[in-house]
């Protein structure tokens, strides 16, 4: 039996999403932007999703831009805002725990004059929103704090650091990568002004991502091109990414998050009872659904992810972005983990196919690999 | 003849999501219903009623209206 237990790094296409690739690209191959017969009926392919896309969101869909993925719409979001700016941008606004895609657009800028402010957490990885409001300026242009952890699953309190961006009139960006179809966000009740999400999180096909931008949001392009997507992001769309990404969504199953929440609790349970010392990484409480992350006192992660690897089961130590680096996890380090606790610490992450008898497994697995009882 | 009892605003929708738009709304009427579709000048009047009526629709009228126009689409029986 494999154990996929990965799901924040990606998760397994769903048959709907392959078929529905599948017979786009076979049928819609014109390019969208094209009039004639092909290009409309691949048109039409992308405005239906981008129709769904906007409905689950609760948005507009002049307001959806479609992108590569969640790094591009991170990227786009953070550096758009400031370019658009122009000499007006002086102050962004980001947590410690961001996405490297947030963190390092963000820094970017700073050879270009703006200047970056990391606001910390506390130990269960929560951003205090008074702590933004104490670094905001008249300079401020963007703060960006996203809506679930991508290491430790904390949910940020999103809905009271963009009410207090919208009261300044400073654009509030949320990386919602991990969260979307798993836990509420709808725009139209978030003050929020740009939204990165994406297709691989939720059973669809990677490479392609939407960002929300606000209508009325000035946003600068990241490329030079053919002005698609109302020229806020030239490229040939990936329509077949696109008719995926809708699949994915429209086979979103909203009652999946309690039960995937009820077989975390049970992994954790299992895992807590028989390894001594064992410590949970991030909230208790306000926590994404599907994310366990671990900390084993006595067993270094890799080598136990390899083993682990070799029994069909398949976790994660981190974000897999940052999984070919070697320094320790910064969400770790910023929730006052030691360096070597950092190693220790395993993220396991479920989805709606998960199964109690796989649970079970893994937690026997681990319990026996881990040397606990 | 029955009056169009759908509308659609594609004013500042870019070319050609405005006519899958329109095409999207289109389906999901009954053979013989109007449609009544508002479209900037330029680009968006010149291309958008052929490619509806390349589908089979058929463009009933198209007005001048302020700085944009107004298009009245009946559903082709066949589309």
């Amino acid at each position: 039996m494999e154990i996929y237990l990965d799901n924040a790094a990606t998760t397994q296409p769903a048959t709907a999403v392959l078929l529905a690739m599948s017979e786009c690209s076979r049928r819609c191959y014109g390019n969208p932007a094209s009039w004639h017969r092909l290009g409309v009926e691949a048109a039409k392919v992308v405005e239906r999703s981008r129709q769904t896309l906007a409905e689950a969101l609760g948005a507009e869909p002049d307001e959806i831009v479609f992108t590569s993925g969640g790094t591009e719409s991170n990227n786009l979001a953070v550096k758009g805002t400031a370019w658009a700016a122009g000499r007006r941008g002086k102050h962004i606004v980001i947590s410690a725990v961001e996405h490297p895609s947030v963190t390092a657009a963000a820094l970017s800028l700073e050879k270009l004059g703006v200047r970056v402010s990391l606001v910390g957490v506390d130990s269960e990885g929560l951003v205090d929103p008074a702590a933004v409001a104490r670094v905001l300026t008249s300079a401020t242009i963007l703060v960006s704090v996203m809506h679930a952890n991508h290491e430790i699953g904390a949910l940020e309190p999103v809905q009271e650091i963009g009410r207090l961006c919208r009261g300044r009139g400073i654009l509030f960006h949320c990386d919602a990568c991990q969260s979307f179809t798993k836990e509420p966000l709808d725009v139209a009740k978030v003050p929020v002004d740009l939204l990165s999400v994406n297709a691989h999180k939720l059973h669809g096909p990677k490479g392609i991502g939407a960002l929300y931008v606000r209508k009325g949001t000035a946003l600068a392009p990241l490329f030079d091109g053919g002005g698609q997507e109302g020229g806020r992001r030239s490229d040939t769309l990936n329509t077949p990414a696109i008719a995926g990404f809708a699949a994915a969504i429209e086979a979103v199953d909203l009652r999946a998050a309690s039960v995937m929440r009820r077989l975390r609790d049970r992994l954790w349970d299992s895992l807590r009872r028989a390894v001594p010392g064992i410590r949970l990484n991030g909230p208790r409480k306000a926590r994404l659904c599907n994310n366990l992350n671990v900390m084993l006192p006595e067993t270094e992660s890799k080598p136990l992810l390899r083993k682990l690897s070799a029994a069909g089961i398949y976790a994660s130590a981190g974000a897999a972005c940052s999984s070919a680096k070697p320094e320790p996890s910064p969400v770790l380090l910023a929730i006052g983990l030691s360096p070597q606790e950092t190693v220790r610490s395993l993220r396991l992450s479920l989805s709606r196919w998960t199964t109690q008898a796989q649970v079970d497994a893994a937690a026997r697995a681990i319990v026996r690999l881990a040397g606990g009882s | 003849m029955s009056r169009p009892a759908e509308t659609l605003d594609l004013t500042g929708v870019p070319c050609p999501a405005n006519a899958a738009r329109a095409l999207l709304v289109i389906e999901g009427l009954p053979a013989g219903a109007f449609l009544r579709i508002s479209l900037d000048d330029g680009e968006p009047i010149q291309n958008v009623p052929p490619a509806l009526e390349e589908q089979g629709h058929v463009v009933v009228d198209k007005v001048r209206i302020g700085t944009g126009w107004q298009v009245l689409v009946k559903k082709g029986e066949e589309a």
